[in-house]
């Protein structure tokens, strides 16, 4: 067997294709798709149609909204210039309503400072992005600089004057002479709770040390401190372990504003029963790892620190009255990549712009799965299989009346389904029942290969004088013909899935029958051939001997 | 060697060309003329817009007792069925929009295209969508935050609505309590433009394709008696699903189009041998193919079965439609390839034969 193997680059370059699809598989896992494994798909329509860039920004904000720790697994993506999907594995009604109405509404972005609001998402008329100075400059060899401008409007720029003058601190001298300041910190939020957050001083330790060790990818600057975050949020956050409970009358105070209260995971239930006593709806906000569970549950988003350049410091203290009013502000950044650079400036501006979608949903199409449709679906395709495979064996048994042929056909069949799976793996696309009915396609199309094969090599054996290697060729031109038909079928529905509604449903099925095709041709075919050579060498050797 | 064709076979195209007439007239004629006996293909549901409920049941329900279940809430183009198959029942409930809606919409749209005109015109039309909905109208002064409040009223109704719909038919029906419903809810919009798209791939797959055995074949009557039996293929395809009252849909679109590739491969088989062999008159040649191309479509029908029944027994509803659409469209085809291509080509050589002996 390894000699036949080794003999026959045709059966161990499927060998080896074989063992990588079954690595790709192991290491990537096939995920079952919404079809299978319950969700929810929201196709948005927007009011009008608008340039690719702007269905890309506003698919980015609604990702942003709707799954901003990336717990809910949330696939978005635009469609054309005037739909937007939403795929989430969400069914739940409750939640879905939320979701909806996350889409369709505007995200809450507010700038605190000192427990005071800064400005608003709703006050900020616009990022200035066909603006000069917007974008990613080159500072130096090894350093990019990005810049983002932004105009708020008349009243929350008077009031970004107010809240930040003389807000920086002159602590020393520059080496070129100039006074250097320490300046305050401004925090971003998107989407803060309206909430009493209760949660225990162990977790209020891991989140003090997280937060003061900083994390780049979540933005937070190393040293910040839990208070300032807390002040910031201008909410009211209760710490307690065993020896302090519940302070009540803190929590009724809070309850004047609000039912709500969310808890870490770690606070216990007798605290939430007495929460639920007082009359709060509780629900337990998860903690993301290595992320400090405070910043998340806040919705914190950004630490800006705000220069002496915008805080009026050459203005007299107590003459506020001639201090500079800017209605546009500039947000600059420096990073040591361009990458690094632009996608900080590309998750700003999406943070800022997400105040209001630039432009407004018109209808939502909603399609929910129950996710017990799954629960018996795997065995019945495996029963589905099994029988077509003993019915397709049957007919090749009868027509050639050998098995040598049959155990070859279903050996390819099996082989190409394995290598379609790993394909599935490598491209990370769940098996949903568009690919599923493409795989059905690819394997019909290759047991009909197969016959063709046979029977161009076999069927003429008896009365032609073509050699073995011009028989292969004449069914390689059939079975060639017909994968080309295959793939310019397919070809345009995956090459316009993401641009006209209602291909994406198709994309599945296209490409996996698209790859079937290939795969055909390029890998399992020539092994097959080489096979039923062998098979017909070896029955024409025993014809000759008698 | 047996020669299927060595009689009369130009005789045998008369078959194909009575049943692709009747075929056209079942599809595309007689649901026009008279639409209460021949129904002929409806769009589905993802690409009209519309509601669908689904859901299943272990009692036997029957349509008639869905509609009274649901006459309180009086549905337009209300359209439900019942699967009945031996694990139990499966119910889909289509309906149309809810004429309230429709009027809410026309206002919305009206807030939005005012936005940018006149602001209070605007905050107007959006409270009006308030009034309608039964909700107390507010003194907005933004009206961006009155167009979402109204849009907010209007998806929580939709969201009642379906509510109180599932809960009559779980009370009703007595379906207990863990009944799980698939929902659809797909703008007449989004239909329209799936409608559209479905449409343009379908005509551009099919150039491709001429174009793809044009290349292949290089001649015009062995290319166009492909195409030809294509077409067939897909005609009987279409009459199974009017037979059978399956919709087209994003779902059977597929079918349709992998119709088209299965039913090619036996015909680029056949005309490869034809044009391109060497050994036996074309009549063996052809009689061949004939055996070559039964173990192809023979193969795949037996597969097909297999995937009814097992899809008909569990009601995995998108793989039954799928099988039983290929399952029409492959019976065409060993129609089309063996008594229309077959014949054509036969013809086609043999004249380029005794052209030849001329010279």
């Amino acid at each position: 067997m390894a000699n036949v193997l080794i003999k026959n680059w045709q059966l161990s370059f499927v060998a080896i294709v074989l063992l990588l699809s079954v690595a790709l598989i192991g290491i990537y896992g096939i995920k079952l798709g919404m079809d299978f494994s319950g969700g929810t798909l929201y196709q948005v329509e927007l009011q009008k149609p608008v340039s690719a860039e702007e269905i890309t920004r506003i698919s980015n904000i609604i990702s942003q909204r709707i799954d901003p720790s990336g717990l809910k697994d949330a696939t978005v993506y635009p469609v054309g210039t005037q739909f937007i999907i939403v795929q989430l594995s969400e069914t739940d009604p409750v939640e879905l309503e939320k979701v909806e109405s996350r889409i369709r509404q505007q995200g809450r972005f507010e700038s605190t400072l000192d427990g005071n609001v800064v400005f608003t998402g709703d006050e900020i008329k616009k990022v200035q992005r066909s603006d000069n100075s917007y974008g990613v400059f080159k500072a130096g060899t090894s350093a990019y600089k990005w810049s983002l401008p932004f105009v708020l409007n008349e009243k929350a720029a008077k009031n970004f004057m107010e809240s930040t003058f003389h807000k920086c601190t002159a602590t020393g001298t520059s080496p070129n002479g100039l006074p250097s300041y320490t300046c305050e910190k401004t925090t971003f939020f998107l989407d803060r709770p309206n909430a009493l957050i209760v949660t225990t001083t162990a977790q209020q330790e891991s989140d003090s040390l997280l937060l003061s060790e900083g994390n780049t990818f979540e933005n937070i600057p190393q040293d910040t401190q839990i208070e300032t975050l807390i002040l910031d949020s201008m909410l009211t956050v209760l710490f307690i372990d065993e020896n302090t409970a519940l302070d009540k009358v803190v929590a009724s105070a809070v309850l004047l504003k609000t039912k709500n209260a969310i808890v870490s995971p770690d606070v216990s239930e007798s605290v939430k029963n007495d929460l639920n006593a007082l009359g709060f709806t509780v629900t337990v906000s998860q903690q993301r790892k290595d992320i400090p569970w405070i910043w998340t549950t806040l919705g914190a988003r950004q630490i800006i620190s705000l220069t002496e350049g915008i805080t009026n410091e050459d203005v007299a203290e107590g003459d506020m009255s001639r201090a500079k009013i800017f209605s546009t502000l500039n947000i600059t950044g420096q990073r040591e990549t361009l990458d690094e650079a632009r996608s900080d400036l590309e998750e700003l501006t999406i943070l800022l712009e997400s105040g209001s979608l630039p432009t407004p949903v018109k209808t939502i199409s909603k399609e929910t799965i129950s996710p017990s449709l799954g629960d018996s679906f795997l065995s019945n395709v495996l029963l589905m299989a099994i029988l077509a495979g003993i019915i397709v064996s049957a007919i090749i048994v009868i027509r050639y009346r050998t098995l040598k042929l049959a155990i070859p056909i279903i050996i390819t069949g099996l082989s190409e389904i394995i290598i379609m799976m790993g394909f599935l793996a490598l491209i990370q696309r769940p098996l949903d029942l568009a690919a599923f009915a493409g795989l059905i396609a690819a394997i019909g199309t290759g047991v009909d290969s197969e016959i063709v094969i046979v029977d161009e090599i076999l069927g003429k054996s008896k009365t032609a004088h073509e050699s073995l290697i011009q028989r292969a060729k004449a069914a390689l031109f059939i079975i060639a013909t017909s994968a080309f038909t295959v793939i310019g079928i397919m070809g345009p529905i995956v090459l316009f899935a993401r641009n006209l509604p209602g291909l994406d449903k198709l994309y599945g099925f296209a490409i996996v029958a698209i790859v079937g095709a290939l795969i055909g041709i390029i890998i399992t075919r020539p092994a097959f051939t080489k096979i039923v050579e062998m098979i017909v060498h070896g029955k024409e050797r025993e014809e000759h001997k008698d | 060697m047996q020669d299927f064709y060595k009689n009369d076979f130009k005789r045998m195209m008369i078959i194909p060309t009575i049943i692709m007439l009747i075929l056209i007239l079942y599809v595309f004629v007689l649901p026009f003329v008279l639409p209460s006996i021949f129904p002929g293909i409806k769009p589905g549901v993802d690409l009209t817009g519309g509601n669908v409920l689904i859901f299943r049941s272990d009692k036997p329900i029957t349509e008639a007792q869905l509609v009274s279940a649901l006459e309180e809430f009086n549905l337009p183009e209300l359209k439900p069925s019942i699967i009945a198959s031996p694990t139990g029942y499966g119910a889909w409930v289509q309906y149309g929009k809810d004429p309230k809606v429709t009027t809410i919409e026309n206002i919305l749209s009206k807030a939005d295209s005012s936005l940018e005109t006149s602001e209070s015109d605007s905050i107007a039309f959006s409270n009006q969508v308030l009034t309608e909905l039964g909700k107390p109208t507010q003194p907005f002064d933004n009206p961006k935050t009155a167009l979402l409040a109204a849009q907010q009223a209007l998806a929580d109704y939709k969201e009642e609505f379906s509510g109180k719909l599932q809960a009559a038919l779980t009370q009703k029906l007595g379906l207990g309590q863990d009944v799980e419903f698939q929902k659809r809810e797909i703008s007449a919009t989004l239909g329209s433009a799936s409608f559209s798209s479905s449409i343009f791939i379908s005509i551009l797959g099919a150039v491709m394709i001429i174009i793809i055995v044009f290349i292949a074949f290089r001649q015009l009557i062995p290319s166009a008696a492909i195409i030809q039996a294509m077409l067939f293929d897909v005609l009987a395809g279409l009459a199974g699903m009017a037979f059978l009252q399956i919709p087209l849909s994003l779902t059977t679109l597929p079918a349709l189009l992998m119709l088209i590739g299965y039913s090619v491969d036996t015909d680029i088989m056949l005309t490869s041998r034809m044009l391109k062999g060497k050994d036996g008159t074309p009549g063996e040649r052809a009689t061949n193919s004939m055996k070559t191309g039964l173990t192809m479509t023979g193969t795949t029908l037996g597969a097909l079965i297999a995937m009814i029944v097992v899809s008909y027994f569990y009601q995995i509803e998108v793989i039954y439609q799928i099988s039983v659409i290929l399952f029409f469209g492959l019976i065409g085809d060993m129609i089309s390839t063996w008594f229309m291509n077959a014949p054509i080509l036969l013809w086609w050589v043999e004249k380029k034969e005794k052209q030849h002996k001329k010279f």
